[in-house]
């Protein structure tokens, strides 16, 4: 990816960049944002669902932030340095230019601190005034923090956290009002080096600049290695390089579990209360993400991954949660913090309550996964079959309830449509794999029996003959585009005069241009919300498996054109002014871009 | 006092520590599975890491039967509650110090705090007092291990 033209920063609004404006760097563990003016809005530490040292985005007052940037005024270009996480921004002012290389360092086999955060600026051309300050925030800004030297290096301390200012030809560190500031000169062939060294509950370690230096450059290295195994080809390789890469920040790195997101709320609409945390492992996600691995040739990822999530969810068993923490807990109790919001958006939230709700369709999300993962050669033990097996016996049983459905709706429970699709689902795959014999097979005559039985029900009461179109929910005649994932996993026949009506009733009454809104109807929340980008790119994905690849992919390139300016997608976009919206980056966004992406390259045109 | 009094223990409690996290398994209490954890360190076949980890834990338990037993010599007393003190010091430090930071040291497939992209760990590490595998796994463990140190100290006062 080459640098986009020079542009000036976006204006901040209030103290707070456009959600657009952010480039995640990572190391696995954690996740920063970075907004084109160069600050660093967003930082949890010691893990990416610990308290934030860093949460400018959602308190401009009071969240702290790393800032650095020229004094005078200039224009901005950045990319990830290519095929890694390594972020590469040039600011030019009159009097010259320089390049700012930012990343979450990866450990080597030296000593080096927990999570590493470095920034190099390199002098380009002439000379540039820069200014950096750093202003953490322990606990989501809710913990004193202490400043103080330690051996010529200021620290901020709180409680069982610390971090190092490590500053290196960059100016002398000051320490005032809250904040560590520095300011130094430029100039053509010089570099600088600010880095922030964590420590939770252990003394900090203090690198030296060449072990920082060499880190950095390392880190590099390390990515482009990690990338240059994926599998991965086709008009759209780039966007799907850089989606894996954005997937690969999310996946946590000590127990394979992914994120839907890196952020906690970042509002689905400016200004509203829908703002919620995204800092878990969402079972709804899972097909799509094993595929995603699947399809990259990510082998470790891969079984990491279904590692973790029959692990998580064995505590629960056989019922799902509908998300698990990443260290595999099921509470996440939910609760606000008092923090401004983003743009005025609140509540902030922390832990998320549709944690406690009834999804139906993670049962057909995990045993699809499960499918997928034992038809492509891997292994599933005695144990795991045994509970796959007990899992379709549940989903028998409780098939016929009311649920919150994909969309974890907080209004009253309903019969959704894409629920029990999902329940048909994960009976269908139970049915295969004990076909196959790989999970116990005895119930398999109940499990095809109600299998039927759910497919009656969506046949006789979740479908609108007004709308030509299956519905949202039974006897309902609203629309919902989740409704696509029963074309995306083989509930039915794309061909079908159903199914064909279904796409267009999705796209003529829930589309704005390429974009696709989640639902119409309520879902017991004030406010509204920008076009779902998952929703688009199934309907990318929907067409492509109806054989109109040509139109699949005209609206493939529309969607990969709305990426921001280094490939990342939010959860949503405001079809109106084409800024994103909701946490970033954001897991299923990029799922859903490779799923339609490796769609269209397999379709057959019609 | 005998050496075949501790191996008999020890083979019995770990026969009854083992069902017992087996049973808080079945009965969504606890995720730990020790023979899990260490068949996992020498295979990533889930079957074969169970059978291994079934052998490896109970030579373990033999070994940590004639720790017991050669602290029960040094203070010349041994017995029942003895057995099951021992048992509550050996959970505690089960869950601070040797499966929640040494064995995600030596273990090959399980994550720890400076695990990062672009490894990725098949298990994930246990947690203070192993509440990564859940949030009543500390009790589990402990009385686990009361009751392997119990019979510990009692079959090393029966063979006295």
């Amino acid at each position: 990816m080459t640098l986009r033209d020079p542009q000036a920063a976006p204006a901040r609004v209030d103290g707070y960049a456009p959600i657009g404006s952010y480039a995640a760097i990572g190391d696995g563990r954690t996740v920063a944002l970075v907004a084109l003016d160069g600050s660093v809005d967003w930082l949890a530490l010691p893990e990416l669902d610990s308290a934030s040292v860093f949460c400018g985005v959602l308190d401009a007052r009071r969240g702290g932030r790393f800032a650095l940037a020229p004094d005078d005024p200039h224009t901005v270009a950045r990319r990830y340095v290519p095929d890694t996480n390594v972020l590469e921004t040039v600011f030019s002012t009159q009097g010259g230019s320089v390049r700012v290389t930012d990343a979450l360092t990866l450990p080597d086999e030296g000593f080096g601190p927990l999570r590493e955060l470095s920034r190099r600026v390199e002098g380009l051309t002439g000379s540039v005034a820069m200014s950096w300050s750093v202003e953490p925030r322990f606990g989501y800004a809710g913990r004193a923090t202490t400043l103080a030297w330690r051996g010529g290096t200021p620290v901020a301390a709180a409680g069982g956290d610390a971090l190092a200012v490590c500053a290196f030809d960059a100016g002398r560190p000051d320490l005032t009002a809250g904040a560590i500031r520095g300011r130094f000169e430029a100039r053509a062939g010089t570099r600088a080096l600010v880095a922030l060294c964590a420590a939770h509950q252990e003394p900090l370690v203090i690198p030296t600049r060449d072990e920082l230096e060499a880190r950095l450059d390392a880190t590099t290295a390390t990515w482009r290695t990690w990338t240059d195994s994926l599998h991965c080809s086709g008009p759209w390789r780039d966007a799907m390089v850089r989606s894996a890469l954005a997937l690969k920040l999310l996946v946590h790195a000590a127990t394979g579990a992914v994120a839907a997101a890196a952020t906690t709320s970042l509002p689905e609409e400016l200004g509203g209360e829908r703002n919620w945390d995204y800092r878990f492992c969402w079972v709804r996600d899972s097909a799509f993400t094993l595929n995603a691995f699947l399809q990259f040739a990510c082998g470790p990822e891969a079984q990491a991954y279904f590692w973790w999530l029959m692990q998580a969810s064995q505590l629960t068993h056989p019922r799902l949660r509908v998300l698990y923490r990443l260290d595999g807990g099921a509470r996440a109790p939910e609760r606000a913090l008092p923090l401004d919001g983003h743009r005025g958006s609140r509540p902030v939230r922390i832990g998320n309550a549709a944690a406690g709700q009834l999804q139906l369709d993670t049962y057909g999300e995990l045993l699809q996964t499960a499918w997928l993962y034992a038809t492509t050669g891997h292994r599933i033990d005695r144990d795991v079959a045994r509970r796959l097996a007990r899992m379709a016996d549940l989903v028998c049983r409780i098939w016929r309830q009311p649920d919150a459905g994909i969309w974890e709706v907080r209004s009253a429970p309903r019969h959704f449509t894409q629920s029990k699709m999902m329940c048909w689902v994960a009976l269908d795959r139970a049915r295969d794999l004990a076909g196959r014999g790989l999970i116990p097979g005895r119930h398999a005559g109940r499990w095809s029996a109600e299998a039927q039985a759910i497919q009656e029900f969506i046949e006789t009461r979740c479908y609108s003959p007004r709308l030509g179109s299956y519905t949202r929910s039974a006897d309902s005649e609203e629309l919902d585009a989740s409704l696509l994932l029963g074309v995306l996993l083989s509930y039915g026949d794309v061909a079908t005069e159903r199914w064909a009506g279904t796409i267009e009733a999705v796209r003529r009454e829930l589309g704005d241009g390429p974009l696709v809104r989640r639902y119409s109807g309520e879902d017991g929340l004030a406010g509204s919300e920008g076009a779902f980008l998952a929703c688009s790119f199934w309907l990318v994905e929907a067409l492509a498996r109806g054989g109109r690849v040509r139109e699949a992919a005209d609206l493939m390139d529309e969607l990969v054109g709305l990426a921001n300016d280094v490939g990342l997608y939010a959860e949503e976009i405001d079809a109106a002014t084409g800024a994103q919206l909701g946490n970033l980056p954001q897991g299923l966004s990029h799922l859903a871009l490779v799923s339609a992406a490796v769609a269209i390259e397999g379709a057959t045109p019609r | 006092m005998s050496v075949w009094g501790a191996l008999a223990g020890g083979f019995a409690g770990t026969l009854v520590l083992t069902t017992a996290l087996r049973a808080g398994n079945e009965l969504n209490l606890t995720r730990m599975d020790l023979p899990f954890l260490l068949g996992t360190a020498f295979s990533d076949d889930r079957t074969r890491a169970k059978a291994i980890g079934y052998v490896l834990h109970f030579l373990v338990g033999m070994g940590f039967a004639l720790v017991y037993y050669a602290i029960f010599l040094a203070v010349d007393r041994s017995g029942w509650w003895l057995g099951a003190a021992f048992g509550l010091a050996h959970g505690l430090f089960s869950g601070t110090a040797l499966v929640n930071t040494l064995l995600p040291l030596i273990h090959p497939r399980m994550g720890t705090p400076s695990t990062t992209a672009p490894s990725v760990a098949l298990l994930e590490p246990p947690g203070f007092m192993m509440l990564n595998y859940g949030v009543q796994t500390p009790l589990v463990s402990l009385a686990a291990h009361v009751a392997f140190g119990t019979l510990v100290g009692g079959f090393v006062s029966l063979a006295g």
